[in-house]
């Protein structure tokens, strides 16, 4: 039986909610594990994580016992790896979707009878980030091909997508700069990333 | 330069994790050596991690606000799941943090030849190596069943005959260069064939690769279709 500590009454205010991650706060949790092994701040951040990874770990293993090993794991990792996480690489989301993504690959690789060779932390590095630095983002910019695709979407969409992904500025920071409610930066990033994928598959196929 | 890269679609299913380690290893590398693929999967990765974990927290906001008012069934579950979770933390923070080990730099060598090992694959088994003429080839042993994953080495001037797949064959070059009918590739190319392609690669000066395919070459030209040691050797 699932509990339904996760079932989903609908709720006007919804779409406003879910703009609401805190990370400035959820970082400074993690920084906090890191430097003092503070467990109130990991508490925070199990609460945080623990029902949202809990549900996503639901849907790729049918078993509930695995599915809160993937839990108990990426938690685990969390806790004992926090010192591996570089704030200026990127958010804590980012960098705990990766350790349960990993922990999630290892686990499926050992119950398709594959191995046990725990290789995800080499293919998908939870120490450096696959963040680029300022070289590879001077290469990025020379790509002419890509700044011509980028060029023929609409303005509004165009503003975002130079923001997001050449000035590197949050979807929060783009919003206060473009002067936009967040959903819809949001929503123009994900139109623009859609017309992207088309004309780039096609390039760089 | 690199010209050949992943679509966009395989580099959402290794973000997802969605890919067999052998591919997921292979646009890992590649990454590595590409600045612009760098740069998608780290904002894609970003992006997926944004939309997990606000999409829940919506639902944990709602639960909470709905218990805050009044006592419901759900709060009752959120009560059992807590002590769980509570438990479950206790335990987490007995242990203490992982030491990091740096990581070491492999090697592989090839008749003489040494290459630095791409760091995706540093912990694989591999097996010994086997060699026909001017190739050289190290299984990595993934046990994906029909997947076949293997480091391939061409000395200067070999070659594999005219071949095509039944199912996909994926190369990218470590090191080196070669070409074939459809142009030059070099060092970070990420080469994806299917079963509509047929070629025949050449290296001038010699190469390395990373290859993975799903089912043995079929070789199409007269006397090479007496090669068929070397269709299992390369897959
Ligand atoms: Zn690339």
């Amino acid at each position: 039986m699932q509990t339904n500590l996760l079932s989903k009454p609908t709720n006007d205010k919804s779409s406003h909610m879910s703009d609401k991650i805190n990370h400035p706060q959820l970082c400074q949790w993690l920084q906090s594990v890191a430097q003092n092994r503070d467990q109130q701040a990991f508490t925070h951040l199990f609460k945080f994580f623990a029902p949202k990874i809990l549900r996503i770990a639901r849907g790729k293993f049918p078993n509930e016992a695995q599915a809160n090993e993937v839990v108990q794991d990426t938690m685990s990792n969390v806790w004992r790896k926090a010192h591996l996480f570089n704030q200026d690489k990127g958010a804590v989301t980012t960098w705990v979707y990766t350790v349960m993504r990993n922990i999630t690959f290892d686990m499926l690789r050992k119950i398709q009878g594959n191995k046990e060779d725990n290789l995800s932390d080499d293919i998908w590095p939870i120490a450096e980030s696959m963040s680029t630095e300022s070289d590879a983002f001077d290469d990025h910019l020379e790509n002419k091909a890509l700044l011509s695709v980028i060029d023929k979407l609409p303005q509004s969409q165009q503003d975002v997508v130079k923001g997001f992904y050449l000035r590197e500025m949050s979807q929060e920071q783009l919003a206060k700069h473009l002067n936009l409610p967040l959903g819809t930066v949001k929503s123009r990033l994900r139109l623009a990333l859609g017309k992207l994928k088309v004309q780039l598959g096609e390039k760089y196929d | 330069m690199i010209k050949h890269h992943p679509k966009f679609e395989l580099i959402q299913a290794f973000v997802n994790g969605e890919l067999p380690a052998s591919l997921s290893a292979g646009i890992a590398i590649h990454a590595d050596m590409c600045p612009v693929c760098q740069q998608k999967i780290a904002q894609f990765t970003d992006q997926v991690a944004e939309v997990s974990f606000e999409e829940q927290y919506l639902d944990r906001f709602i639960v909470d606000s709905v218990t805050a008012d009044s006592k419901t069934a759900a709060d009752s579950l959120d009560d059992s799941t807590e002590i769980d979770f509570e438990q479950m933390i206790a335990g987490i923070v007995k242990s203490p943090a992982e030491v990091s080990v740096p990581k070491v730099e492999k090697t592989i060598e090839f008749k003489g030849q040494r290459y630095k090992l791409p760091t995706a694959l540093n912990n694989m088994a591999l097996s010994k190596t086997a060699h026909i003429g001017k190739l050289s080839r190290t299984r990595l042993q993934l046990n994906e069943g029909e997947i076949h994953t293997s480091l391939l080495r061409i000395e200067p001037g070999g070659g594999v005959p005219e071949h095509t797949h039944k199912g996909f064959e994926l190369t990218v070059l470590l090191a080196g260069s070669f070409h074939d009918e459809s142009g030059d590739y070099n060092e970070g190319d990420f080469i994806m064939l299917d079963s509509s392609h047929q070629h025949h690669p050449i290296s001038t000066e010699g190469c390395l690769c990373y290859t993975v395919a799903n089912d043995a070459l079929h070789f199409t030209q007269g006397i090479n279709k007496l090669l068929n040691p070397i269709g299992s050797l390369i897959y």
